[in-house]
């Protein structure tokens, strides 16, 4: 049976990746981000949208359950980093950060699970860090906010539980994208002997663990966080 | 959307809802506290599917808004009060 996707955040980096990656599978995928993509594939749509404007995400939702009937799967990929000392960082990057990392995941992990409680099957996945559980100085904000992505579907995990609606997060591990394209060689390098594997990931390393959590037999799985390269 | 338009939303999505032809659902039907025909979780279904049947009419329509939560009297009492504050917000 047809499945479909919902993924944000699919214009570039590891989200393309997925989207690339789960159209190949046969999977119908919606993607979004703020600006077009150029991906062009049958089984692909892409909107343009800010993740944190709750109308044009819940139209986004409502007509994709319009025109198929369901949404099966919800990665929350779209993110954005910023990494500065805090005394150098001003409250409207840390709204946007906000704004983008959390209210985008709350808005479409909303909007996805209603549509997902009415065929009892749903499977929603979030992007969290190593930052988080590292707790690295010069990324405050951007660990804060995934950290609150963690434990709010830790909870929603919870909620959504009676409705078969499981939720996921997964942190990839070092991964060679734009996020980290301004990150000097020699933090990273710290950074990748903190992991317990010390080398870069691939974003199907991230795809990989993703497949994990959207597998049916997958019922069980859910309130879990997944750090890869191991923390 | 007028009164009746919004009454028969709400009358046919509670009774769809609970699927009990032994009771009868009309305006006076309570969702919210004592007596309600729901529970806790099964006002939060109806919510989404009323708002799913408002959606199916280009209603779009958020009926957990900032406003509704903050009243004094909370919307969602009883299906008349529920088909009030829809008028309210379509209109």
């Amino acid at each position: 049976m047809e499945k479909i996707m919902i993924i944000t955040g699919s214009r570039k980096g590891i989200g393309r990746f997925l989207a690339e990656y789960y159209l190949e599978k046969g999977i119908t995928v919606i993607g979004c981000s703020r600006s077009e993509s150029d991906l062009q594939h049958k089984n692909y749509e892409h909107h343009c949208l800010d993740v944190a404007d709750e109308k044009a995400v819940q139209k986004l939702v409502r007509n994709t359950a319009k025109k198929f009937g369901k949404i099966d799967y919800l990665i929350n990929n779209a993110g954005i980093a910023s990494m500065n000392h805090s005394f150098l960082t001003p409250l409207s990057i840390v709204e946007k950060m906000f704004k983008t990392n959390v209210f985008g995941t709350f808005l479409f992990t909303r909007e996805c699970g209603k549509v997902m409680s009415k065929k009892k099957f749903g499977r929603i996945v979030n992007m969290t860090t190593f930052a988080v559980p590292f707790k690295l100085e010069g990324e405050a904000v951007y660990a804060a906010s995934k950290a609150a992505i963690t434990v709010m579907a830790e909870a929603l995990a919870r909620e959504y539980a009676g409705f078969g609606i499981t939720v996921n997060t997964v942190a990839p591990p070092a991964v060679q994208t734009d996020l980290i394209a301004h990150v000097k060689k020699d933090k990273m390098d710290k950074l990748l002997q903190r992991q317990a594997i010390h080398r870069f990931g691939e974003a199907k390393d991230v795809a990989n663990t993703i497949d994990f959590f959207l597998r049916d037999e997958s019922t069980m799985v859910t309130g879990q966080t997944v750090y890869l390269g191991g923390v | 959307m007028n009164k009746e338009e919004a009454l028969q939303i709400v009358i046919d999505a509670v009774k769809e809802y609970i699927d009990d032809d032994s009771t009868t659902i009309n305006k006076e039907t309570i969702l919210l506290g004592n007596n309600a025909v729901v529970d806790s979780i099964g006002l939060v279904n109806l919510i989404v599917d009323i708002e799913g049947a408002l959606s199916e009419k280009d209603l779009e329509i958020t009926l957990t808004s900032e406003d509704a939560m903050s009243r004094r009297k909370s919307p969602f009492r009883s299906v008349e009060t529920l088909s009030d504050y829809i008028v309210e917000l379509a209109n």
